[in-house]
């Protein structure tokens, strides 16, 4: 079969491809389609991939199979019913994601939440960091080939389910975390199962360790794979783990920390590997730390309200509805127009279990958003894939997405 | 702050929010932009853009359009932000994929939603959206869409901007 | 499996509408969902099928990748403008018999995505069988949807698709 001359054009599914008939050693190379629908790629990613027998010699990502439109979405919503769409971005983060879009209304408004608030978004956002962990560790160790790891992930993602339930009422979106505060109290109930929980997750840590740590399958299968240079990870911007595994000292819980993190006294995750294996390795450390972390914010929360106190911004309790007239006012005003921000733009930035989630918003002194973005870590990411899988094997690739742990939903928000 | 940026570039500085920018005149952007990694903001957050398409500021915007570049210096720990306004008519501007790496999807993501051209750009097509996409969806002018809502409050939820006049 | 173009012609009676019972039987208790998670719900379609819910209970552990081995796409997600023509080929790939449970109300409806990118509704460009609301559904609402198709695809027998 004779191969035409020129850049070869395909049509895949209402999509042109354009693709240089590049050489191999032996030939033409060999354009695979990975996805968008493929059990290893988390989600929807699809790759178009230019193999030289086994050996991956071009890279090309497809995204966008996932988009939602949330900014624009925002754009339509007011600034307090926008929280709803930040759990659903990033859908193994919902407080965390919460978190950036509440920190960011509340610089641009000049409040501060409460205490009490503070320390329960930090439980939040552990809480949820190990969650997200534990499932990166099921389905990344599932693609690679070792069940049980996922079985053991899904475990530990229950218990945490159950605590986002006891204290929201809901398991995965829980918009929890809002501008001026949280959404209520922590329950007695669920401060005696978060202290259980902290007991026995260091020992679940342990476990997973035994399965992957020292498993030469494990070893194999990750180490040395997809390199990504210190030099790189700044280059690509890189964050998270990413950065992380590849030597850089960078959290943002610890560089430009928000909600009290300096309060607390825990180490960065710092392996220089700079492999799967060492993501992977910075991902269980951060769950040790997690613990740690989530062990000092349960003795330390302080006692005192948990929203701020501006009619304002929040609606007035129920029970002074039936009292008092100006609650009433407030309460109707919030409901029918919402609150408007000062005109500006601010960017705020916290560390999500994959890297830098930041929110940047723009007020144009209405009580909707002007323009919301995400700064997603996974689409950030997801852009080194190119460098790290160039020249390694097919089978690598697998490995490579799944440590640099994109979620879709993230990357095409 | 402002001695370590070119001060011809420069046109307005400010701190809002705690935030640090400067805005510079478009055509100077590659040449602010390398200097500014010459002096260690060398990790590039992120790039995005902003339509002021009727807006309610008292003080209106030069332009339509805003591009907004953020940039951080990881050792002395600061960010700055980089503002260009550009015109409704052909908004385009150089392409600083180049001077950082981490710029392309940004400035792919940022045609595909805005229309906004980065010349030097080997790869600018759309990102998110199908290929054949009519539309910048994130333009104020591009409706949300959807499905009419009964009993919803239209009016105000689903219309983006207001009526061209 | 070709045994309902054999008994067509037969019509209703005592033969077919047994061996309709027992086919029926075999089918609702090992439908294969395809492995297509999209969005958020995957994750509680991946839990349901976890060690706390255990799919397999009800004969659906098997989450096959390939459309061509399975019985049952469940849609566990938004579906985007970009992705509703790959959903439907991998639809049109899935062999006859074959069922669809629309989980979660982005794929039901739209959820709250009533916006240019998502398609309100997966039911637009696939026949569904079942909806399961929440946003995400819990693993158990999931279960219970399966639930409710299993006893559909009883009835169904060896009938066609009507």
């Amino acid at each position: 079969m004779s191969a035409p001359a020129g850049p070869m054009t395909e049509h895949v599914q209402g999509m042109t491809i354009q693709r240089s008939r590049l050489q191999g050693r032996d030939g033409d190379l060999l354009t695979v389609n990975f996805g968008p629908q493929h059990p290893s790629t988390h989600g929807v990613l699809r790759l178009i991939v230019d193999l030289e027998g086994e050996v991956i010699r071009g890279l090309k990502p497809v995204i966008g199979y996932l988009h939602t439109g949330i900014e624009k979405q925002m754009e339509a919503l007011r600034w307090q019913q926008a929280v709803v769409l930040t759990d659903r971005h990033d859908y193994l983060s919902p407080p965390i994601n919460n978190l950036a879009y509440a920190l960011a209304v509340e610089k641009l408004l000049g409040v501060e939440a409460p205490p009490r608030a503070q320390v329960l978004r930090v439980i939040m956002s552990e809480l949820t960091r190990l969650s997200s962990h534990v499932v990166w560790l099921g389905t990344s160790s599932l693609e690679l080939g070792a069940m049980s790891a996922f079985m053991y992930g899904f475990r530990e993602r229950e218990k945490v389910m159950d605590l986002n339930e006891e204290i929201s009422g809901f398991r995965m979106h829980t918009s929890y975390i809002r501008p001026g505060g949280v959404f209520a109290d922590a329950t007695p109930r669920f401060l005696e199962m978060l202290d259980a929980f902290i007991r026995e997750m260091p020992r679940n840590v342990d476990e997973y360790e035994n399965l992957l740590t020292r498993n030469p399958i494990w070893i194999a299968r990750t180490k040395d794979i997809g390199h990504l240079t210190p030099e790189d990870a700044i280059r690509l911007a890189a964050s998270g783990p990413m950065l992380r595994g590849s030597g850089i000292n960078w959290d943002l819980r610890k560089d430009r920390p928000y909600s009290g993190y300096e309060k607390y006294d825990w180490e960065v995750a710092v392996e220089n590997g700079c492999d799967c294996y060492a993501r992977y390795l910075v991902r269980i450390r951060e769950m040790r730390e997690s613990v740690k972390i989530l062990r000092q914010a349960l003795d330390s929360l302080p006692p005192g309200p948990v929203n701020i106190d501006d009619r304002k911004i929040l609606p007035p309790p129920r029970e002074e509805l039936e009292t008092s007239m100006e609650a009433v006012i407030h309460h109707f005003k919030l409901a029918t127009e919402g609150y408007s921000l000062p005109p500006g733009d601010v960017y705020v930035a916290v560390e999500s279990g994959r890297g830098e989630n930041g929110c940047y918003i723009v007020s144009d002194g209405t009580h909707k958003p002007r323009r919301a973005k995400f700064r997603s870590a996974s689409f950030v990411n997801i852009q080194a894939l190119e460098q790290l899988a160039l020249g390694s094997m097919v089978a690598d690739l697998i490995a490579v997405i799944g440590t640099a742990d994109a979620v879709l939903g993230d990357v095409d928000r | 702050m402002s001695q370590q940026i070119p001060p011809a570039a420069v046109l307005a500085e400010g701190m809002i929010a705690g935030d640090h920018w400067i805005q510079v005149q478009p055509e100077q952007i590659r040449a602010t932009l390398s200097r500014l990694q010459a002096e260690g903001f060398t990790y590039f957050l992120f790039l995005t853009c902003v339509d002021h398409l009727a807006t309610p500021l008292l003080q209106q915007p030069p332009q339509r359009f805003e591009l907004v570049y953020q940039l951080r210096d990881l050792k002395q720990r600061r960010e700055i932000r980089v503002r260009v306004f550009l015109p409704e008519e052909r908004p385009e501007i150089a392409s600083v994929q180049d001077i950082f790496a981490a710029a392309n999807w940004d400035e792919r993501e940022t045609w595909d939603m805005f229309g906004i051209e980065f010349e030097g750009h080997p790869n600018l097509e759309r990102i998110l959206m199908p290929e054949d996409w009519i539309g910048h969806p994130l333009r104020r002018d591009f409706p949300v869409g959807g499905e009419p809502v009964d009993f919803s409050e239209d009016h105000e939820t689903w219309q983006t901007a207001p009526p061209q006049a | 499996m070709g045994v309902e173009q054999l008994l067509e012609p037969l019509g209703e009676n005592v033969l077919t509408t047994t061996v309709g019972k027992l086919v029926g039987w075999g089918r609702a208790n090992s439908v294969w969902p395809a492995q297509f998670g999209l969005a958020c719900c995957a994750i509680e379609m991946m839990a349901a099928a976890g060690p706390a819910y255990d799919l397999g209970r009800f004969g659906s552990e098997a989450m096959r990748a390939s459309p061509r081995q399975s019985d049952l796409m469940i849609v566990a997600g938004r579906v985007s403008q970009k992705m509703a023509p790959v959903l439907r080929q991998i639809y049109d790939q899935m062999p006859e018999p074959k069922w669809v449970i629309s989980m979660g109300a982005c794929a039901s409806t739209g959820g709250v995505f009533n916006n240019y990118a998502i398609l309100q509704g997966v039911d637009k460009i696939v026949p569904v069988d079942v909806y399961v609301p929440g946003c995400p559904p819990r693993p158990e609402d999931l279960i219970n949807g399966l639930m409710i198709l299993q006893e559909k695809i009883k009835a169904q027998g060896i009938r066609s698709r009507v």
